[in-house]
């Protein structure tokens, strides 16, 4: 292909973009100073409480997204559309707005106060940074789970029916076992999302140090502040975990099609 | 064994069906694509709507879901759950049994031996010829000891000698296992192989129900899909002592059994025709000589259309008895018209253009 070789140059400065951003996060600071930043109480807190919300996060998201992912894709009814849309929405939803929009949902007395008696502080503890990350993640993993049930023929749940199984029974025998290369794709979308997640997170659960600060939040405080030490600590924590999810996505797609190469999940 | 009975099934394509199965019956559903067969298997497996009556064992079986029916339903694209080894197809059909774990497994293992596929039962079905997949899809749906066993088209994929040797393993199986059976196919071989009765569909209507060697002798509009018999008009019918009749037909002279009535046509199925390009020996009985006029060869059996004086004669033979014979178009062949395959038939006269 004579276009290829035109082509090559858009590609090249786009990876170069890329390669500079990492080398720049790489490079800035010593690994002595580096090492001694992952190890600090903030940097390890701040790993813990992102890890705790974000896998809580991707819980609730999995226990609503799969049945409401599977309804989408069996069945028909009226205004399917307009519910699509609204379920994507958060997806291109300024995060900092949807944020602002929870705050003030959570912030209601009816809402926010009936919660809070029932022992549910969301603004401004981490359990506000849960619900930030369930609404920023749960698109995506009912995106991938209703295409990966969409995917299943329903002619094997009738099967597993004349078979004696019940319904429930189908759906945790034959219907998730089927679909669980895209459930397991979308989940760890999810949860990358939901790990990354800052902007809502920001306006909910606030910035607080050994208190609400997930990782994003505590790279945010310590640029803030001037730590630039903490700050990448922090930032490649983000990066690596990021790097590992993406690995294991891009290894479950090959897993499904050994054929194909690396890239398509 | 368990009896069925089907009252009155009507739905958005079946037309007031009733029909009984006896137990431990092989009942097979013939007729065109959109007859509604596949309709009346799903009815009995409660996986469409419809208003009747349908019993199992004399009980009510209108307002069980699907999964408290207890039928074993062989799909026409069998799914074989593909994530799950033979075996565990199986286990997984066993699961509404009330059997202990051991107990379970020990029957998965004696099913599969049944099926001849104990071989094959860590494998998943990707891993299975179209003949083993068969296998195993049957073995999954008598796994979970069905009160009835629906099968639509199993055999339909497979090529024409593993269908025929499928068939007859399928049809010793069935009458060891004692299930009450509908099989539902378009093939016509397949049918008269399997079937203690035929029930013909045609518009989501039930149009006969036979035994396998009466079906053929009903002319008329409801069989026009089934194979035809030839049906040759014939004169001159003498009642002889023997229990037998004899009438001209072409100009030679046929015996056929004495049914104590008259008839204007003798009717015989092309594959009950015999020929040959040399005179068979034995008795000179319902001979006739013609000549080859067409050599056709259709769903594993040739069809040869042989020219006896003004009448046109449909044979059917196998490929390899007409490789056997070198047979080709032009050739004069001897014959005989099998007389325990004759039947004699009253046929007003329009209909004599049935062919």
């Amino acid at each position: 292909m004579p276009m290829g070789r035109f082509f090559i140059l858009p590609l090249l400065l786009i990876i170069l973009f890329i390669v500079g951003v990492l080398a720049a996060l790489i490079f800035q600071v010593s690994p002595a100073e580096i090492y001694q930043a992952v190890s600090s109480p903030e940097t390890l807190f701040a790993l813990r409480l992102s890890l705790i919300t974000s896998l809580l996060a991707v819980s609730v998201c999995i226990i609503i997204g799969v049945p409401a992912a599977y309804l989408l894709a069996r069945r028909d009814f009226f205004g399917k559309a307009a519910v699509d849309v609204l379920l994507d929405l958060p997806l291109v939803m300024t995060p900092l707005v949807a944020g602002v929009g929870l705050l003030f949902l959570f912030g209601q007395k009816w809402l926010g106060g009936t919660l809070a008696e029932l022992g549910l502080h969301l603004i401004f503890t981490p359990w506000g940074a849960v619900a930030a990350q369930t609404f920023i993640a749960a698109p995506i993993l009912i995106r991938s789970s209703r295409t990966a049930f969409e995917a299943v023929n329903p002619r094997y749940e009738l099967a597993g029916q004349t078979l004696g199984l019940s319904p429930f029974q189908v759906f945790f025998t034959v219907t998730l076992p089927l679909a669980r290369h895209g459930l397991l794709s979308g989940t760890i979308l999810a949860w990358a999302r939901a790990l990354g997640e800052f902007g809502a997170t920001l306006m909910v659960a606030g910035a607080t140090r050994f208190k609400t600060a997930t990782l994003p939040i505590s790279v945010y405080l310590n640029i803030s502040s001037g730590e630039l030490g903490l700050a990448l600590a922090c930032s490649w924590l983000l990066l690596f975990t990021g790097f590992l999810l993406l690995l294991t996505v891009k290894w479950i797609g090959r897993s499904r099609n050994p054929r194909a190469p690396i890239g398509g999940i | 064994m368990t009896a069925v009975s089907l009252q009155q099934i009507s739905n958005f394509v079946l037309k007031e069906i009733s029909l009984d199965i006896a137990p431990g019956e092989l009942l097979v559903l013939i007729g065109p694509s959109g007859a509604g067969k596949t309709t009346l298997l799903n009815v009995l497996a409660g996986l469409v709507p419809y208003q009747g009556r349908v019993t199992f064992g004399g009980r009510s079986a209108d307002r069980l879901p699907p999964h408290k029916r207890r039928v074993g339903y062989v799909f026409q694209d069998l799914l074989l759950f593909p994530h799950l080894t033979v075996e565990k197809n199986l286990l997984l059909a066993m699961r509404c049994l009330d059997l202990t774990r051991g107990e379970k497994q020990a029957r998965a293992e004696e099913i599969l031996d049944l099926f001849r596929i104990r071989g094959l039962s860590d494998r998943l079905p990707e891993a299975l010829s179209g003949g083993e997949k068969q296998r195993a899809a049957l073995a999954r749906a008598v796994a979970g000891r069905p009160k009835i066993l629906l099968l639509d088209e199993p055999f339909a994929s497979l090529d024409f000698r593993t269908a025929r040797y499928l068939r007859q393993e399928f049809k010793r199986l069935q009458k060891r296992l004692a299930l009450s059976t509908l099989f539902v196919t378009h093939n016509l071989r397949e049918a008269r192989e399997l079937g203690d009765r035929i029930a013909v569909f045609h518009k989501g209507r039930l149009e006969q129900t036979a035994r396998p060697d009466e079906i053929w002798f009903t002319p008329g509009e409801e069989s026009e899909f089934l194979e035809k018999p030839n049906l040759l008009p014939c004169r001159n019918q003498v009642s002889l002592e023997n229990g037998l009749v004899q009438v001209q037909w072409a100009g030679f002279n046929i015996l056929v059994p004495d049914e104590d009535r008259t008839f204007t046509h003798l009717a015989i199925l092309p594959r009950e025709i015999y020929i040959s390009p040399l005179p068979p020996p034995g008795p000179p009985t319902n001979r006739f000589v013609g000549t080859v006029k067409e050599i056709r060869e259709k769903e594993g059996a040739v069809q040869v259309s042989v020219q006896v004086g003004t009448e046109i004669l449909f044979v059917e033979i196998s490929p390899d008895h007409l490789s056997a014979m070198r047979l080709a178009e032009g050739d004069r062949v001897h014959g005989i018209l099998k007389l325990r395959a004759l039947r004699g038939c009253r046929i007003a006269a329009e209909a004599d253009d049935v062919r």
